[in-house]
């Protein structure tokens, strides 16, 4: 029998799910440097103090001025896979699960980007339905040809998404750490 | 790209698109309540979308579920998409959804076969 509880939890789920001509080490540290920025993920700098599960995750601005997303480590296999908790700081929403498949494939490697316990209808659903493509394309671009894809690049969307998400002062560093 | 576009290129496996976008995590079976066909000849599309990296399956004890995965059709946007012309499109198929929706509320009859040029 199906519970209602199984049948909330597998719709309030995304995945996404890309090939990438790369090796899974390459995956693995485009997911979780802290030295350079996270072109794929919205040119934001990672911090972390330490990839321990319960340890604090903050995606920050290139200056390092504004948090956008704060969330916990769940989980950190080198090169298999990363498990993290997610929450907008512009947003009153609840947080989601991140969970990121790296497994090798036809001499290349799958991506499996899954986003879990999603607040349903919120701006985080929106932000994540749109974000997961992207987050996927671009690492792919990135691992495969050495930059994100044109549309990002070029394109108003990386800077609209930036400027919505880091703009509120509730954002500022200074609020979350 | 060639599987994307076969995916893509018949009706019943578009709607089966739409019903796994609109509820996520929806089971094969109730996928399946959605056609006059056979539960084989539905499944086989599934398996074709499957193929195509536009469905996900998860299996859930007994239970197999669907996800729509947007990566390909993401690709295809950004392959030939570009700045300028996203901004001019979206303009023009807003302005078309928007008068479209209008009509059909007069009409008060929404045709649910997507074979409107959409």
């Amino acid at each position: 029998m199906t519970t209602t509880k199984q049948i909330d939890e597998a719709s309030r789920k995304a995945i996404f799910k890309v090939f990438i001509r790369g090796s899974a080490q390459q995956v693995f540290h485009e997911l979780t440097k802290t030295d350079e920025i996270q072109k794929a993920i919205f040119y934001s700098r990672m911090h972390v103090g330490s990839f321990e599960p319960g340890s604090t995750l903050t995606m920050r601005s290139p200056d390092g001025k504004n948090v956008a997303m704060i969330g916990k480590v769940l989980e950190y296999t080198p090169h298999t896979r990363f498990v993290h908790t997610l929450k907008f700081t512009s947003y009153d929403d609840p947080e989601c699960t991140v969970v990121y498949d790296i497994a090798p494939k036809d001499g290349g490697v799958e991506l499996t980007l899954s986003v879990e316990n999603m607040p349903m209808g919120t701006k985080t659903a929106k932000n994540m339905a749109s974000g997961g493509t992207m987050i996927c394309n671009n690492i792919k671009a990135i691992i495969e040809t050495g930059k994100p894809t044109f549309m990002y690049r070029t394109g108003l969307c990386a800077l609209i998404k930036l400027a919505g998400i880091f703009t509120p002062k509730k954002c500022r560093t200074e609020n979350w750490i | 790209m060639d599987a994307v576009f076969q995916a893509l290129a018949h009706a019943d496996r578009r709607r089966i698109l739409d019903l796994v976008k609109d509820s996520p995590g929806v089971k094969v079976g109730e996928v399946c309540s959605h056609f006059g066909t056979s539960r084989i000849a539905v499944l086989k599309h599934i398996q074709v979308l499957e193929d195509a990296g536009l469905l996900i399956r998860e299996r859930q004890g007994r239970t197999k579920r669907l996800y729509h995965n947007t990566v390909p059709i993401q690709q295809i946007y950004d392959r030939w998409t570009t700045q300028y012309s996203r901004l001019w499109s979206q303009e023009l198929t807003s302005i078309k959804y928007r008068i479209e929706t209008q009509n059909e509320s007069k009409k008060g009859n929404i045709d649910d076969d997507d074979e409107t040029d959409r």
